[in-house]
């Protein structure tokens, strides 16, 4: 049903686009060489490619793209079944970035490496490096992200605390996040801190990378768990005594923790750029946005990251898949338009300074100063999850290990456990 | 009486049978055509899955060095992994506690629900009622009880009782699972035993009250005994569904805190789906049915022993 609607959107999206072009005399085409039907899969809505799809047909008249659907929950096994089967009616696909290198080693992406200086002067050099898996370019980014804090003006003002700036050079540390976190819960707010994805390792990583210890994988092959160094025990003893204090809320999660700083049960909350459009229109109170914490004698580091697209290995027209690919991602009035339906950051730089000043007007006076924010963290403190083929399993085991550390498990013991799960795991790899 | 009407139902079976000896494999044929398509769905759906479990079980294949065969070393590995061991225990906890629990309930409510009394009839679709949600729906609304600051927390506040981790507790989680689960099973279970209880001839019960046994003793001596059949159908369903559970598990718990709420059945989908480990999930796939066959079977035996 939804591939029909696809494909009816397609077919509307392609008479708009010659209807365009008739009108235009085909001024705009910058068409190369390839013709013929680009076949389109991802996780997301057919509303939010249907822009980019329109504007690169209208482009490349020669060519038609199709765009179907799968949920995001059967995305990657879907895709491994459909790859593995070499189905040549997929010829471009979203990659999700920490399972480029699984997908990569199978032999399922082209090797794009002609376009690396080009994808180099596109995007951040975290979102060029991502794509890398064994000094070879699979993909090119879309789309990216990160992380920054949020906190309740009302609730600081009331415990007399002073907010934090949007300044990167004044950005706060932990230790000055708990100070203030305790004040505000003596003034009334039941939990001091909360990070939106509290078990998982996108948002955790920063915190260990702030003291120094590394993503967790090591090795030359990428396949040596490295999680029982002294960092990593450090940082998940803190993240754990957080909560057994009461200072962060246990038993929260998923898909309720933006919920928690909306209803005024948290000062301090960590969370992307799409809680700005969200706390725009559900926070009843005073807030503000603030550079992601680190660790006092430790350095800033932010997450990163969010999806790549790649071009099947099976494709029977994959200069026409090129073509589309290099549209979306290296041009910048297309990478603009992946966005436009949705909110996300695109991952091309020029695309993006377009795109952030729209963002910071959404959350009015809120929000002042977050497009150079997120700019400044993509450019100089965004460290990416580890290129592994293991990265599925590792991150797995370690957010169960996230987990029970935010449970009360003790950290030494718990990431030694979890060192040894992942040992055992990859040994299946190998 | 009984078997000297078999024995003549079998005489004139087999006099049918020789008077048509001549038309007889027309008949097994038209017999096997109707069958067919069960048959065809339980080679397809059953057998086949089986055995290609069995035989995954015994291979293994990896991302980077391909497939092998390697007999039995998926269960030596298993069994040697202490992650699998702990799996294992939880998940014979969770039967050894939940499978009485629930037949229990179930036949307590079924009895109180089938005595006359203002209103029965509604506390029992109430108590039904469950079960037209969907587990997965359950798990999301259970999360929300569960909270720190939720629904359970609450109520036992009002009877002065401190707030309680449940979920993330690695001494709780288990049991609040149970909880759940038993919300939503013990109604669907009941609604057989209802059935039972109901199929009893009330003149055994009024046969009874003028013997002056009491109620209690009824309940032992009549409703216990007649309704033994939908007890054992009851008993075997439920062991088995309780092996397969897994919607609450993935929603609530992931497994956790410490493994605690591991059960097999989870256990079976992250080594196939989060780890890519095809060949060990199939291996656990095998060792979940063997349990569930060995248990059933001696469920049967004991409730055999009792006739």
């Amino acid at each position: 049903m939804k591939r029909a609607a696809a494909i009816t959107a397609g077919a509307v999206i392609a008479v708009l686009a010659l209807a365009g072009c008739s009108g235009s005399s085909g001024a705009g085409a910058t068409t190369g060489a390839a013709s013929g039907k680009v076949r389109f899969l991802g996780p997301e809505d057919p509303k939010t490619f249907a822009p980019v799809i329109a504007a690169f047909e209208k482009s490349h008249p020669k060519i038609t793209v199709t765009y179907s659907q799968v949920p995001f929950d059967q995305y990657s096994s879907t895709l491994q079944q459909r790859l593995s089967a070499k189905d040549s009616t997929i010829d471009v696909y979203a990659v999700d970035q920490p399972n480029l290198a699984q997908i990569a080693a199978q032999g399922f992406l082209v090797d794009l490496s002609d376009l690396k200086d080009k994808a180099k002067a596109a995007t951040s050099a975290a979102q060029y490096d991502i794509n890398i898996y064994q000094d070879k370019m699979y993909a090119l980014s879309i789309w990216n992200s990160t992380q920054m804090l949020f906190y309740n003006k009302d609730i600081l003002d009331k415990a007399g605390v002073a907010v934090p700036s949007v300044d990167p050079s004044k950005r706060w540390t932990w230790e000055q996040i708990e100070d203030a976190g305790k004040k505000a819960q003596a003034a009334g707010i039941p939990s001091g801190l909360l990070l939106e994805q509290v078990e998982a390792y996108y948002q955790l990583q920063p915190l260990v990378e702030s003291l120094g210890g590394g993503s967790g994988i090591s090795g030359k092959d990428m396949l040596t768990a490295d999680v029982t160094t002294d960092a990593w025990k450090k940082a998940m003893d803190w993240y754990g005594s957080t909560f057994a204090s009461g200072f962060s809320p246990r038993g929260v999660g998923g898909f309720q923790t933006s919920a928690v700083f909306t209803d005024q049960k948290t000062a301090f909350f960590v969370g992307g750029p799409w809680d700005v459009g969200n706390f725009a229109a559900n926070a009843k109170f005073a807030w503000g946005v603030a550079p992601h914490p680190y660790f006092e004698g430790g350095k800033p580091v932010t997450p990163t990251g969010s999806w790549s697209w790649g071009i099947n290995t099976a494709s029977k027209n994959q200069a026409a898949a090129k073509e589309f690919l290099e549209f979306a991602a290296l041009d910048a009035a297309g990478n603009l338009a992946t966005t436009e339906a949705t909110t996300i950051i695109p991952a091309n730089t020029k695309a993006a300074a377009e795109y952030l000043p729209k963002l910071e007007k959404t959350g009015g006076a809120s929000t002042r100063g977050v497009a150079d924010l997120i700019t400044y963290e993509i450019d100089k403190t965004a460290v990416a999850r580890p290129v592994s083929v293991g990265y599925v399993q590792f991150e797995s085991l370690i957010n169960k290990a996230f987990a029970d550390i935010r449970n009360g498990a003790p950290a030494g013991e718990r990431l030694a456990q979890a060192q040894q799960q992942i040992k055992d795991a990859w040994s299946s790899l190998k | 009486m009984t078997s000297s009407s078999s024995s003549a139902g079998a005489a004139s079976r087999s006099a049918r049978g020789r008077g048509a000896r001549r038309k007889a494999p027309r008949p097994a044929l038209v017999a096997l055509l109707f069958l067919l398509p069960a048959l065809i769905a339980l080679v397809v759906l059953r057998l086949a899955p089986a055995v290609v479990a069995l035989v995954d079980s015994l291979f293994r294949t990896t991302l980077l060095g391909g497939t092998r065969f390697t007999g039995l070393s998926n269960y030596v590995d298993l069994f040697g992994n202490p992650d699998f061991r702990n799996t294992l225990g939880v998940t014979l906890l969770f039967a050894v506690i939940i499978n009485p629990v629930q037949v229990g309930l179930a036949f307590l409510l079924a009895v109180l629900f089938t005595k006359r009394a203002a209103g029965s009839r509604i506390w029992r679709s109430l108590v039904i009622l469950p079960i037209a949600v969907p587990p997965a729906v359950s798990a999301v609304m259970w999360s929300v009880i569960y909270r720190p600051d939720g629904l359970a927390n609450g109520f036992l506040a009002v009877f002065g009782v401190p707030p309680q981790p449940f979920l993330t507790s690695p001494y709780q989680s288990l049991l609040s699972i149970i909880i759940l689960l038993s919300w939503i099973g013990v109604g669907y279970w009941m609604m057989f035993l209802i059935a039972g209880i109901n199929d009893v001839p009330s003149s055994y019960y009024e046969a009874a009250s003028l013997d002056g046994a009491s109620a209690w003793r009824q309940l032992w001596s009549i409703t216990l005994p007649l309704l033994r059949r939908p007890l054992a159908f009851v008993l075997v369903a439920d062991t088995v569904s309780n092996f397969l559970v897994f919607a609450p598990v993935q929603i609530l718990t992931k497994g956790g805190p410490n493994g605690s709420t591991n059960l097999l059945m989870f256990d079976i989908y992250t080594r196939a789906y989060s780890f890519g480990d095809i060949n060990k999930a199939q291996a656990g796939v095998v060792i979940l049915v063997l349990i569930t066959v060995v248990i059933v079977a001696i469920q049967f035996r004991l409730l055999r022993a009792e006739d």
